[in-house]
């Protein structure tokens, strides 16, 4: 663990000398950014807002075949991935790399999914503290930071024409080894320290999450849900580019003679997410399903695994076309008058 | 010598017409190729132009609706329904960089035996130059 | 301009009367230059409506998003009226939504808002940064933004969404009763989007959409903010049989986009509120823009214009253009 730095106009060599990894770094595309396989290392830049689509699309794709199987075969040949495969995400930001750490809780729990916990064995994480946090980004009130380290192999510090990166594990120092990272002193980590602080300083919007997860059940029967899901497109914007989201499909896809099981993204805001075999949709309207979602994120996953499913990103917040505003729901929450829990 | 592309055509007939059209180029063995696979429909106004888009992820290479002449449909007006269906559908494909040769309908009536040969013989030879359907054919399929 | 205490006076006595059930309108958004849509169903939340060039959202869309739920044993079925408020091109969906009989004209209170410009938020974003302003409003040929006491004045090409300055039908064109006066149309629309697009080569154009197409997450969300989209069961998501799968595959994603751009053709009244909710930025508007403009052209037929009219599938012309078929 240690303390190195690069010059800012050497991004792009730094970048070129880890070609034993498969590096994946933020890129725009107009207004849109995401995380994709580093082609040419000049073009990246670490200029913009994090990125539209999180990077959970890394460990967790999309669209993922889980296996494929033919006519006449006898035995089962899964895709899993490769676990020593080496990749690396240059410029994760310190909530995106502390949702990993939340969902893994998922990953690992009545099953453990090899096609995720491989990727994150074989994934390098080198973060990116945030200098300047957007107008919707919360991270401080759900245990992170801009500077968070929780979930990172390493954490680069923009310090205006030097980055100073902070090794933080094994697989940190592989990195700032594989780079040739110049050793960092103590004036790096001083500014490194002092950005950090302002940074926090910087974030304009919190929540006290106290009490949360346990008064959102006594509000199941609660009408002030209604003034949220009134406006709710039932599309799958907010939790598909939430971090911390994990739901999945599995479907067949057959042709003739060869098929695959796929699995891909699912979200509860559907309305045909829990629909039933007979057409019996216990989730049939919009408030049902907005309950639930908050209901999951912020009472059932943290009385399971202790962690509320959310690290502020605040990705939902920007996105949503008709400004359901999680801020304000948990707000409204804590304000509501409960009742008495139902019990089974 | 690389083997020519022999396009995989999915014909739409409707039954009363265009199907009988076709069924009179078989008994009067005229020869006409072998690249269209004939799907029977009661009317051509029951041809959904999702079919065309299944058609074309399923591994088609081009499309052909048949109907009625204009005027001659035997359920008096599905193909004045499927005709402004089709030219909408044509258009889009087009707009989405689909070679317009891949989609093609036309009128056939139960006498016209032998232009259904004629039509399948222009069908096959736009689709041949399009070449291989790629844009929208499921990439399982190569498995 | 609306006189907002006038315009929420007006909306408290609609939702006092005891024959209307919600009003639909707009409300401030909790941060930057949103707004959010919001359903009033007492007085006491009347006066959290406003109007300004912020109000984005089409109301139209939320009078079919509202699930009818099964009426319990015994009771009645609440047939009272929604009241809801349309700019121009929010109207044009009421009015295709009446074409398509999705709900019975007295059952609808509709509160025309004739209408200037809505800004783009991008735009606004880019000129402003990450700030929440006092007042955005329009006055004469400008946009006047207030923030922290100072006032900024921006031509309305430079703030305002890309679709509002070709607008066609800037007063709705259907309502109960204006709540401010008719606007004189500024802008002429002649397609020239669509044109430019059209000189692409069929390849330039796959090119073009092999790439937009990639990005699609299918969030749906285009689908579920457009007012003509109200299909119960939508056939993305029919399972038995299934047409499209959920993968995203290039093949799915574009079989997905074209079955919605066929489905809307003859019915896209062109809010273009696709567009703009679309997280990655696809330019879903370039279909149905090229779909409008031929059903005009081969059609002569506009949707959204005349509530007499019939829906473009559901009738045809002998003499319908038949320029590719043999």
């Amino acid at each position: 663990m240690g303390d190195y730095k690069f010059a800012k106009d050497k991004l792009a060599e730094v970048l070129s000398s880890l070609g034993d990894y498969q590096v994946f770094a933020p890129t725009p595309a107009g207004d849109v950014v995401r995380f994709l396989e580093v082609k040419d290392p000049a073009a990246v830049t670490l200029e913009s807002a994090n990125s539209t689509v999180p990077p959970k699309e890394l460990m967790f794709p999309e669209t993922e075949t889980l296996f494929k199987y033919r006519l006449g075969d006898t035995g089962l040949d899964p895709s899993v991935p490769d676990a020593s495969a080496r990749r690396l995400v240059f410029g994760i930001r310190p909530c995106d790399a502390m949702a990993y750490t939340i969902v893994d809780n998922l990953f690992s729990w009545d099953f453990t999914d090899p096609y995720y916990l491989n990727r994150r064995e074989n994934t390098t994480l080198v973060g990116f503290a945030c200098g300047d946090p957007c107008a919707n980004c919360f991270c401080p009130s759900m245990g992170g930071a801009p500077a968070s380290e929780k979930g990172l192999d390493a954490l680069m510090f923009d310090l205006g024409d030097t980055f100073y990166v902070k090794t933080l594990t094994d697989k940190g120092d592989a990195f700032a080894k594989a780079a040739g990272l110049d050793a960092a002193g103590d004036a790096e980590s001083k500014a490194a320290e002092k950005q950090a602080e302002e940074a926090l300083g910087k974030v304009k919007r919190s929540i006290d999450t106290a009490g949360i997860p346990e008064k959102l059940p006594s509000l199941y029967d609660h009408p002030f849900w209604e003034q949220f899901s009134d406006r709710c497109l039932s599309c799958g914007i907010c939790t598909f580019l939430c971090p911390t989201c994990h739901c999945f499909d599995i479907q067949d896809e057959a042709e003739a003679f060869n098929a695959r099981r796929a699995r891909m993204w699912d979200t509860c805001m559907f309305a045909e997410y829990t629909v039933h075999t007979s057409g019996h949709n216990p989730r049939p309207t919009r408030k049902e399903r907005t309950r639930n979602r908050i209901s999951h994120k912020y009472s059932y996953f943290p009385e399971k695994f202790d962690v509320i499913a959310c690290v502020g990103c605040g990705r939902c917040i920007n996105n949503c076309p008709v400004n359901i505003d999680l801020l304000d729901i948990l707000e409204k929450s804590k304000q509501a008058e409960g009742k008495e829990a139902k019990t089974a | 010598m690389s083997e020519e592309f022999e396009p995989n055509i999915v014909a739409f007939l409707c039954n009363w017409c265009s199907y009988a059209g076709a069924d009179l180029a078989g008994t009067s063995r005229t020869q006409y190729l072998p690249n269209i696979k004939i799907i029977r429909v009661m009317c051509s106004g029951r041809v959904n132009p999702l079919f065309l888009l299944n058609a074309l992820q399923q591994g088609a290479d081009g499309v052909l609706i048949s109907g009625c002449h204009p005027g001659d449909c035997h359920y008096l007006e599905g193909n004045f329904y499927a005709r402004r269906r089709f030219m909408l559908m044509h258009k889009l494909l087009e707009h989405v960089g689909v070679d317009p040769g891949r989609v093609n309908m036309s009128w056939v009536s139960a006498s016209e035996g032998v232009k259904f040969k004629d039509v399948i013989e222009e069908v096959v030879t736009s689709v041949k130059e399009a070449g291989p359907m790629d844009q929208f054919r499921r990439r399982q399929l190569n498995w | 301009m609306v006189d907002l205490k006038e315009l929420q006076d007006k909306a408290k006595e609609v939702i006092s009367r005891d024959d209307v059930r919600r009003l639909i309108g707009w409300q401030r958004g909790t941060y930057g230059f949103e707004s959010a849509p919001i359903v009033v169903t007492d007085a006491s939340d009347a006066d959290k409506l406003i109007f300004d060039p912020t109000c984005v959202q089409n109301p139209a869309s939320f009078i079919t998003l509202e699930e009818k739920r099964p009426v319990p044993r015994g009771q009645e079925p609440d047939t009272r009226k929604v009241a809801v408020m349309v700019k121009g091109c929010d109207s044009r969906a009421i009015v295709q939504q009446l074409v398509e009989k999705a709900y019975p004209r007295e059952n609808m209170i509709v509160m025309g808002m004739p209408c200037r410009g809505v800004i783009d938020r991008r735009k606004a974003a880019a000129l402003f940064g990450d700030v929440t302003p006092d007042e955005v409003k329009l006055d004469g040929d400008k946009v006047v933004v207030s923030l922290n006491s100072e006032t900024k004045e921006l031509a309305r090409g430079d703030i305002l969404a890309d679709k509002c300055m070709r607008c066609r039908y800037p007063n709705p064109l259907v309502s109960d009763e204006l709540m401010t006066e008719e606007v004189e149309k500024w802008g002429a629309d002649e397609f020239a989007d669509v044109d430019e697009f059209e000189k692409m080569s069929p390849a330039d154009k796959w090119k073009f959409w092999e790439e937009q197409f990639s990005k699609c997450i299918r969030c749906y969300s285009c689908r579920n903010v457009c007012p003509m989209c109200y299909c119960v069961e939508c056939v993305v998501a029919k399972l038995k049989p299934q047409w499209t799968r959920r993968s995203t595959d290039i093949s799915e994603n574009a079989a997905y986009h074209v079955q919605r751009a066929w489905h809307l053709s003859g019915r896209c009244i062109e809010c273009m509120e696709c567009q703009r909710v679309c997280p990655v930025d696809i330019p879903i508007m370039t279909l149905n823009r090229k779909m409008t403009r031929d059903v005009k052209e081969m059609f002569d037929y506009e949707p959204g214009v005349d509530v007499e009219a019939e829906p473009l599938l559901a009738c045809y012309n002998p003499q319908d253009p038949e320029d590719y078929i043999m």
